[in-house]
């Protein structure tokens, strides 16, 4: 009978002991390369990387490549990966190639089109070594988007507004006209925590911002951020379904005119012509809170993408990026992204926001500053700074308050980080 | 239970609980204790590099107002649910307990929800109380008022949120109740019917007293549901506005992923882990002293 | 049961089910209207769309959401997580209900402490460990994870229900000779039906719609289970709901002709469970 137990107690548990028995075997001779790409399913640049991975599969016999969409949860689902040293052979690092996943990624600066990397990218994309991590498509540089319909039909001209006051000036007069100021939204992610990150480099000097980087946190003019969103809040410029709007909300107000201004990188206008082709967006630098120049916020575009250190097949998936990195394909890839090509030998159609780009961009008039949560909060911050605008919009906070949470958050992220 | 001495079994038969060992050990514990040695660094969630940082992070947690705010609402959705879904479920039970006709259906329309994931629950809401284009506004417009932002004000959204957690899982609570009062022998009322007493009487004198251990076990499982809230919070708010309607759950969602504060949020899972057990443990006890004897 | 039988009382009641039927109704039948109208229809959601279904959704539910394979997958993983938990979770509780020592004690409280562990204070060590086992992207990975998360509530369960069983039976076969394991498999487990109902009810359906830790596990499109394709369609088709509510509804029929079918033996299996 004892042993009767046991041969139960045992026979139940085989389950759990083969766990450690099985391996997955691979084919040999074919490379299978994954490349998790984070660009959602329905997305343009998506659709080209399968159909440019197919061609390339065509040439290339015994490599196959998985190109799969991100899901909901695309960065959580890589810092799980990375932790578990269980990384894809290539993937798409969504602005964040150097100050999150170089640590994991090949340098690239070895490639041969590495010298034809935009010289705008260098801030954001590379080392002090000068060493950089991925493959940028596109060129991000983004300001206040705009209905230009809408501010034409209010007298307003964007070219002018120069100063804080000025687009104070303009959000009264489309208050007065019936049309929402400002779009923001504490539902997603994005549009809150971008008013801050778009105001901030407008109302920190030169010497606030280095001693941030330091780790010293400057909490007068990032109350002068936060106080200026909450007078704009008391002003009614904001968007009577700010808790509740989506993307999709927002970018169908932009298109149809229902707002003027969106604090919002470029690509939700592609998403705001869906909803309305005939609509003419723009966008404008941001004017600064402390009365120095306008500017516009730029980085890391919308894709890049990197190869992993530890991948056995890196140098197929080299070869295959370096595939992406030809003009024509690079060119493909980054008009899906209707943005400014990452690479010089590329070409790109910028579609309705060409006037833009002629106007504040290409006349180099203007000062191109880093996005201000990537360069001096320490890495970890986006969600403080979207939580404390939101408690701000939302009324559930007061500056102050919001403030000393991010300064809390701040000291013991830039503890951790260092 | 006194166990008479013959029946006192020997100590082999305890390798029958032996499979189960194994695998939390494995599944469960391994990675429960590695989760709490994260919880003494300052690791950020992915990569190679953590330092030791001792008890620095539960230390914060006594200082740290956004998780205070989280415990709370953890508390007032794990007990607001559970109040909600034992007298709506009770009510349900005494209901549909009756010869009625559909009541199959009825029990069977109340339960659906159980049936759906939370994830999904939260967002078919999510739906209704949309501002926009949603159907509650939409009632609201149709009788002359101004859209509301439902779940813009903190308040407002921790009762949507405590309301639409009750109402997913009060099948539940009906079905044990029902079960319950199937349990009780009818001749327990004939008995008192003949005695006088009717309706409200008889139900707080027989049926509340019988229905003890349904008691229990639905409280229990309702408590545990609620406590760990997590889905539904997510869709339908985000733990915003602000951090105003986080639950620790979601907390630790937001700190591990998006603060990148690995080390700290294993801090809060292990706090959360220790004050929720101690307070089911608690509960039970008192609950129900009689049916399983834990202590 | 309640003996007065007033007409007005029975008014108040069925007004009163009435609200609460049409509440529990609500989302579906908003799901349902959401699901057969196309993305650019912006008309209420009350409205049907009568003589205009839009069945689209449906169709990107079942072939980009890949719906009917996830119903699949999420039934393996039922199937075979609810088939252990039902095993081991009644192996176990039997020396913890009839062998009553301080150790088996506190077994028992550890085991039930462990219902209360959050999922992601253990998400990144267990990811990391299925990944050197390789049992990422395995239904027999996913199948010990949820065994392994439901079966405390499981022994609990089972535990509280064996200590309610007479002791006599199993004194009678024990006298006449019967070992301990044909005492459990011809005395003990015929006893456990009622109680085996119970805890499949309860632990089948958190299995069906487990989203945290599945969606890590079995991340590959093919091996997704119900929650996760679902919720893909809030990213991957740029917020789909038209297609996520089609999803969500195919993805309730199988479940819901289950409880159909087993509806009496619901209830029958809570009676056992809430007993003593």
């Amino acid at each position: 009978m004892k042993s009767r137990l046991t041969i139960i107690a045992a026979l139940t548990s085989i389950p759990l002991f083969l766990t450690g028995c099985s391996t997955g075997g691979s084919d040999e001779g074919s490379i299978k390369l994954e490349f998790q790409t984070g660009r959602l399913a329905s997305d343009a640049i998506q659709e080209k990387l399968v159909s440019l991975a197919k061609s390339y599969e065509e040439t290339h016999k015994g490599v196959s490549i998985d190109v799969i969409p991100a899901t909901q949860t695309y960065e959580a689902d890589m810092k799980v990966r990375l932790a578990a040293n269980d990384m894809p052979d290539m993937w798409g690092t969504h602005g964040w190639s150097l100050l999150r996943y170089s640590e994991f990624l090949e340098p690239l600066n070895n490639r041969s089109w590495a010298k034809d990397m935009n010289p705008a990218l260098d801030t954001a994309m590379k080392n002090e070594k000068g060493e950089f991590f991925a493959l940028p498509v596109d060129t991000d540089v983004s300001g206040i988007l705009y209905n230009a319909d809408v501010l034409k039909a209010n007298s307003i001209d964007p070219t002018s507004i120069d100063t804080i006051s000025d687009f104070e000036a303009a959000a009264k007069t489309l208050k007065s006209a019936g049309i929402t100021p400002i779009t923001s939204s504490g539902k997603d992610n994005w549009f809150a925590g971008n008013l801050t990150d778009w105001l901030a480099p407008g109302a920190f000097t030169d010497t606030e911002l280095a001693s941030m980087s330091k780790g010293t946190f400057q909490s007068e003019p990032y109350t002068t951020v936060l106080q200026k969103i909450a007078d704009w809040k008391k002003d009614g410029f904001f968007n009577a379904d700010y808790s509740a709007a989506t993307t999709d909300d927002i970018a169908t107000a932009l298109a149809t005119g229902k707002t003027a201004f969106v604090f919002m990188q470029n690509n939700l206008v592609t998403n705001a012509l869906t909803f309305n082709p005939d609509a003419k967006l723009g966008y404008m630098p941001v004017p600064a809170i402390n009365g120095s120049s306008k500017y516009l916020i730029g980085g890391e575009g919308l894709a890049a993408f990197g190869v992993a250190k530890s991948s056995p097949d890196k140098d197929a998936a080299l070869d295959f990026i370096d595939f992406l990195a030809e003009p024509a394909n690079e060119s493909a890839l980054a008009t899906a992204a209707a943005g400014i090509p990452g690479l010089t030998t590329a070409t790109t159609d910028l579609a309705g926001l060409t006037s833009s780009y002629d106007e504040f961009v290409a006349s180099d008039n203007y000062p191109l500053v880093p996005y201000f949560d990537r360069v001096y909060l320490p890495n970890g911050m986006w969600n403080t700074v979207v939580s404390t605008t939101d408690s701000i919009i939302s009324g559930q906070a007061n500056p102050k308050d919001a403030v000393s949470q991010v300064q809390k958050d701040f000291a013991s992220l830039y503890g951790q980080n260092k | 239970m006194a166990t008479s001495p013959r029946t006192q079994k020997s100590w082999r038969i305890n390798l029958l609980y032996l499979p189960a060992i194994i695998l939390f050990a494995i599944f469960t514990v391994y990675p429960l204790i590695n989760g709490a040695n994260l919880s003494l660094t300052n690791w950020n969630g992915y990569s190679a590099d953590r330092s030791f940082v001792g008890l620095d992070n539960y230390l914060r947690l006594f200082t740290d107002e956004v998780f205070r705010t989280s415990l709370i609402n953890t508390f007032i959705y794990g007990f607001g649910s559970t109040l909600i879904q034992q007298i709506l479920g009770l009510a349900l039970a005494v209901a549909l307990d009756r010869a009625l006709r559909g009541r199959n259906v009825a029990r069977a329309i109340i339960y659906l929800p159980v049936l759906v994931s939370p994830v999904v629950m939260g967002t078919m809401y999510y739906l209704l109380f949309n501002f926009n284009n949603g159907a509650f506004n939409d009632i609201v417009v149709a009788l002359g008022g101004e859209r509301i932002a439902w779940l813009g004000d903190s308040g407002s959204a921790i009762a949507i949120i405590v309301t639409v957690n009750s109402l997913q899982f009060v099948g539940v609570s009906m079905i044990i109740y029902l079960a319950g009062l199937q349990s009780i022998p009818g001749e327990l009322y004939e008995a008192s019917t003949l005695d006088g007493a009717t309706g409200w009487k008889q139900f707080r004198a027989i049926t509340v007293p019988m229905l003890q251990p349904a008691f229990a076990t639905s409280i229990v499982l309702n408590l545990i549901g609620g406590l760990k809230l997590f889905d539904i919070i997510k869709v339908l708010t985000g733990g915003g506005p602000g951090y105003s309607t986080n639950s620790v759950s979601t907390l630790i969602g937001q700190t591990y992923f998006e603060n990148q504060s690995a080390g700290y949020a294993s801090a809060m899972g292990i706090a959360l882990f220790f004050i929720i057990a101690v307070f089911t443990l608690l509960l039970n006890t008192a609950l129900n002293r009689r049916r399983l004897d834990l202590s | 049961m309640i003996t007065t039988k007033t007409p007005i009382r029975n008014a108040i009641i069925g007004v009163g089910l009435v609200i609460v039927i049409g509440m529990q109704l609500l989302p579906f039948y908003v799901a349902l209207t959401t699901s057969l109208k196309p993305k650019t229809d912006l008309s209420s959601q009350w409205v049907f769309p009568f003589g205009n279904i839009y069945w689209e959704n449906f169709a990107t539910a079942i072939g980009d959401g890949n719906i009917l394979r996830a119903i699949a997958n999420s039934a393996i993983v039922t199937i075979g997580s609810t088939l252990l938990i039902c095993l081991l979770g009644a192996l176990a509780a039997y020396p913890l209900a009839r062998r009553n020592t301080t150790g088996n004690k506190l077994v028992l409280l550890s085991i039930v402490g462990l219902i209360m562990v959050p999922p992601l204070s253990i998400l990144v060590p267990l990811y990391t460990m299925l990944t050197q086992m390789g049992a990422v992207n395995t239904y027999w990975g996913t199948i010990l994870v949820m065994t392994a998360s439901q079966l405390p509530l499981s022994i609990f369960l089972y535990t509280a229900f064996m200590r309610g069983l007479p002791l006599s039976v199993e004194e009678a076969a024990t006298v006449d000779g019967a070992s301990t394991i044909q005492l459990l498999f011809r005395v003990v487990f015929p006893m456990l039906k009622p109680v085996t109902a119970t805890v499949m009810i309860l632990t089948s359906v958190t299995v069906w719609n487990e989203y945290a830790l599945s969606v890590f596990i079995l991340r590959s499109p093919e091996m997704r289970t119900i929650a996760p394709s679902i919720g893909a369609f809030f990213s991957t088709q740029n917020s789909n709901l038209g297609a996520a509510a089609a999803a969500a509804l195919i993805a309730v029929v199988p479940v819901l002709i289950i409880y159909l079918a087993l509806q009496r033996y619901f209830i029958k299996g809570m009676v056992a469970g809430s007993e003593k």
